[in-house]
């Protein structure tokens, strides 16, 4: 990726330079009325008040005209509000947090390699290698049925870590807002790998025994990004059916999808992926304005698969042996910057504030029309969010990201923590990354968070949520009894 | 000065009818129109005749004589004909050990295949196209079968793409739901649905008599249908959506375990279909209907009804043996045609007798199912294809569709006829002119009819058995 403007800009001079264009350029409205707004005042001064009585007499309104007025401004008004598109909040969410006897240390993930992959001692190798460099840490979880030796995926197994993980996380839910299964009117669930008939959706159905017109929809194959998604559906379904609260429940069920052969480069998902799940309540009722955390605002998807590379790059194929798994290749980091690339560029002019605009606006015509060798401007995006929640795909994912963005260690905190607690637990890691800030006790009212997601095909998926109150440190969720150990330090290779 | 207040007042008025204006042209972009649907014609090799069912199941080493008598009466009353098609894994003889890449060449050749046939028709070019909702129930493969098609046809990057998964054999409506939903937020949008059903990993191989009733019914098929709601191309539009209602009945138990995937006894993996399926469907097809009625029937035929039954009630009372029977509320007054999935033979019998339908209207069912079987969610497109194909479409008419799925649920919609239409090419061009035939049973019970003689003890089908 191309570097931000030479090197003067270290200067100290040309950073308040900068400062002093932002502050200007962000707030021209400002000044502008006010040299407006003091002529007034000296106007109002110079007559004086009895003039200011007089006029006011001279103004004669009757009743007729008095009321129609104010009938048309109140219709005005209601006409207007109709008009808007309807406000999606975030009541809350909820996290799965698995029990003690699912975790796989590393000590359990290398024996278990070894007995498995006896006569592959390469692909064990392979396997340790990228666990001391995976970023993960001792207490992320694995299905029970993965935990036979050999592994045992039925699907009963399957069914089983489903129903465990997603009413886990809908019951913590519907403690945490109260609400009453009868109330739900839109139900997205989301699940990559696992898609039985009924689907998973008729299952939460069936288990909470929702309403008969309920709007549910099941969507998979869409990978790690299927969680934003789920919430651009919500959020169009939402815009159509006023009053609803809309339950989305993200998830990824690892039991019939544990690879069990042999090829290194299908191993690699075993080494990341972990067990997780969330339960996200939208609504865009009026009254939830005030108890809601978040409001959604933007949500933008890019989609890559027209070309050949980024189409290929997460591919679940079958092995010489006949052995299903997902192949990543290794251009990975490549297509996700450059689908990065193309979601910033049509996230940016719609949060990015008016003073990196104009500057990417500038760097853009100079080098169309002066020299063509200026280096592209990278708008700064920590301007325009105060938290960023990165999909936590993999340390190299995080690591890439933060270049490109050019993020501080503390912006990606909740991305690399929440990989070292929770593995990649796909399209669920967001929802987890955001319960680190809120533990943290960091969110405050008017913040703006900016969650990236990627995934096969290849996407590149971002929201945009602008806090609504300010979240006090919650006492229930997954970091609740850890969040005192963090940040921890993760080293580049853990010595195993 | 008069100016003054003059220029007040008609400032917020130009505002208040702007606003106006603006919600009355929303409502006008709202609408969904099918601009035109493609069904999917499996090449002939892959078709399944009498003579190759018998070889299929005489493959499977697991059934026995009971089994064999079983699937006789099973597949005798199916009303499936000789020239269904199956996955081409069936027809190769590899229908024990399916892989992965037979699951995807079965999904590639349908989407190249159809989705080619209907921008060719449309004139439209894949990147126009702004949302895309795949429908293919039994198979999540990654990247998804959405991405596969993306993809092929180099769509554009800012689609709104869905892969709707697990939905069984009602998810056709689904999907038109989720495009109808974005078309209410969205002006000048064209969406793509492709609808089918994955075979290859979902064959069952064990004995378990009610998993095998999947593999008699199903068949291969799709469809691949394009909407739009630009106002400009309303008048090239087929039908025009007026409702859709959706049921779900999986709060009951036996409504969502009568149709489940799942392993029997050995370890294999199939579709369970319960004894009470039958009775779920009724539930939920009666919940459906009484959601539906009052937005499509005329309010004569539903004043009408109300009448009837308030009659009827307080003859009731006044007499304890009241035997007068219900009323029944004709749907013909506000439907002119109607698509049913075609689930079974059971399945139409079931819906024509509830809605008191006359043979002619449910010849359309009654053909699909014996030149397509059961399709699973793209069944109802071909039920409307052959009502083109015999040029029953006119403009104006009202064409009612109802599914029926795994979860159990329910989901029907109306269209609208935008114009006459004729058939111009779709799947039946070929053979619509042999249907209706003069008998739809299908020879299974002269060719194997003798299973039914045979003792369980002495049966024995020798290995070099040719079967006729």
């Amino acid at each position: 990726m191309p570097q931000i403007l030479p090197n003067f800009s270290s200067s100290v001079k040309l950073k308040y330079v900068k400062l002093g264009y932002q502050y200007l350029v962000n707030h021209i409205l400002t000044f502008f009325l006010i040299p407006v707004m003091v002529g007034i005042l000296v106007e109002i001064l110079r007559l004086g008040p009895e003039e200011m009585l007089n006029i006011w007499r001279s103004l004669h309104f009757d009743l007729v005209q008095i009321l129609c007025s104010s009938f048309l401004i109140i219709f005005i008004a209601t006409v207007y509000f109709m008009s808007k598109p309807r406000s999606i909040y975030l009541v809350d969410y909820a996290c799965y947090k698995a029990p003690p006897t699912c975790r796989v240390p590393f000590s359990t993930f290398m024996e278990h390699s070894r007995l498995i992959l006896k006569d592959n001692p390469k692909s064990v190798d392979f396997q340790m290698r990228i666990l001391e460099r995976s970023g993960l840490g001792e207490e992320t979880c694995l299905p029970p049925a993965i935990h036979y030796i050999p592994p045992t995926p039925t699907m009963e197994a399957a069914r089983g870590e489903a129903e465990e993980v997603i009413f886990s996380a809908i019951d913590s839910l519907m403690k945490k807002t109260r609400i009453k299964p009868k109330d739900i009117d839109i139900l997205i669930v989301n699940c990559s790998l696992f898609s039985p008939t009924p689907s998973l959706s008729a299952m939460v159905v069936n288990k909470y025994k929702l309403r008969s017109n309920i709007k549910s929809y099941n969507l998979s194959g869409m990978g790690c990004s299927a969680g934003l998604i789920s919430i651009d559906l919500a959020r169009d379904l939402l815009q159509v059916h006023p009053n609803s609260y809309a339950l989305v429940v993200s998830t990824e069920i690892i039991t019939p999808n544990y690879y069990q052969g042999s090829e290194r480069a299908m191993l690699l998902p075993n080494c990341l992926f972990r067990m997780g799940g969330a339960a996200i309540l939208l609504s865009n009722k009026r009254r939830d304005r005030s108890r809601a955390k978040y409001r959604l605002v933007h949500v933008v998807r890019t989609h890559k698969g027209a070309d050949d590379k980024a189409y290929k790059c997460v591919y679940e194929q079958e092995d010489p042996q006949g052995k299903v798994g997902i192949n990543l290749s290794k251009d990975l980091m490549v297509i996700a910057g450059e689908a990065l690339k193309s979601n910033i560029t049509t996230i940016g002019p719609l949060v990015l504030p008016a003073s990196e605009q104009l500057l990417f606006l500038f760097t853009l015509i100079g080098r169309k029309i002066f020299n063509p060798k200026w280096k592209p401007y990278i708008p700064d995006f920590k301007q325009a969010f105060e938290h960023f929640c990165i999909h936590a795909g993999g340390r190299a994912v995080i690591d890439e990201l933060q270049k490109n963005l050019q993020l501080s260690a503390e912006h990606v905190e909740a991305s690399r923590m929440t990989l070292h607690r929770f593995g990649n637990t796909s399209s669920s890691s967001l929802w987890y990354e955001l319960g680190y800030i809120e533990a943290k006790g960091r969110m405050k009212k008017g913040d703006r968070i900016w969650q990236i997601a990627f995934g096969s095909g290849f996407k590149c998926n971002s929201a945009v949520w602008k806090c609504n109150r300010t979240i006090g440190t919650p006492t229930d969720g997954p970091w609740q009894d850890c969040i005192d150990r963090y940040p921890v330090h993760i080293p580049e290779i853990v010595k195993l | 000065m008069d100016l003054v207040p003059m220029f007040l007042y008609c400032l917020p008025l130009l505002c208040l009818f702007y606003n106006l204006w603006k919600i009355f042209d929303k409502r006008r972009h709202q609408n969904c129109y099918i601009l035109d649907y493609e069904c999917y014609k499996p090449s002939d090799d892959r078709k399944l005749n009498t003579r190759f069912c018998g070889e299929v199941i005489r493959r499977n080493k697991q059934l026995g004589l009971h089994e064999y008598k079983f699937l006789l009466k099973a597949i005798v009353s199916s009303g499936i004909g000789e020239d269904t098609y199956g996955p081409k894994m069936v027809t190769e003889g590899r229908e024990m050990s399916p892989t992965l890449d037979d699951a995807i060449i079965e999904m590639d050749d349908f989407f190249i295949d159809t989705i080619d046939k209907l921008f060719k028709k449309t004139g439209i070019s894949p990147s126009e196209v702004d949302v895309l909702v795949v429908n293919i129930s039994m198979l999540a493969a990654m990247p998804s079968l959405s991405s596969r098609i993306i993809y092929h046809y180099k769509m554009r990057e800012d689609i709104k793409v869905y892969n709707l998964t697990g939905m069984g054999c009602s998810a056709s409506p689904i999907a038109i739901n989720i495009v109808q939903n974005i078309f209410k937020t969205q002006r000048n949008v064209q969406a793509l649905v492709v609808t089918s059903e994955s075979l290859s990993l979902g064959w069952y191989t064990g004995k378990d008599r009610s998993m095998i009733l999947a593999n008699c019914l199903f068949r291969s098929g799709g469809c691949a249908i394009l909407l739009t709601n630009k106002v400009a191309l309303k008048e090239k539009a087929m039908f025009k959506l007026k409702c859709l209602v959706r049921t779900h009945h999986g709060a009951k138990d036996e409504s969502y375990g009568c149709c489940i995937q799942k392993e029997d006894d050995q370890g294999f993996v199939g579709i369970h279909l319960g004894k009470n399926l039958p009775k779920a469907a009724t539930r939920a097809f009666i919940e459906n209907l009484k959601e539906i009625a009052p937005k499509i029937l005329p309010v004569r035929e539903l004043l009408r009804f109300i009448l009837l039954t308030l009659i009827r009630k307080m003859t009731q009372k006044s007499t304890k043996t009241g035997a007068a029977s219900r009323p029944v509320i004709n749907f013909k007054t506000g439907v002119d045609h109607f698509c049913l999935h075609t689930g079974g033979k059971a399945v139409i019998d079931a819906v024509a007798q509830n809605l008191n339908l006359s043979e002619h209207d449910i010849e359309p069912a009654r053909m699909t199912l014996h030149r397509f079987g059961n399709t699973s969610a793209s069944s109802i497109w071909y039920v409307l294809a052959y009502m083109q194909a015999k040029k029953r479409l006119k403009k104006g008419d009202k064409v009612f569709m109802i599914s029926f799925g795994a979860g159990f649920k329910c989901n029907s919609c109306l269209w609208e006829v935008m114009r006459d239409l004729d058939q111009d090419g779709n799947v039946w061009k070929e053979f619509i002119n042999s249907y209706p035939p003069k008998t739809i049973t299908n020879p299974f019970l002269e060719k194997y009819g003798w299973i039914q003689e045979e003792d369980p003890d002495t049966f024995c089908i020798p290995d070099d058995y040719v079967i006729p």
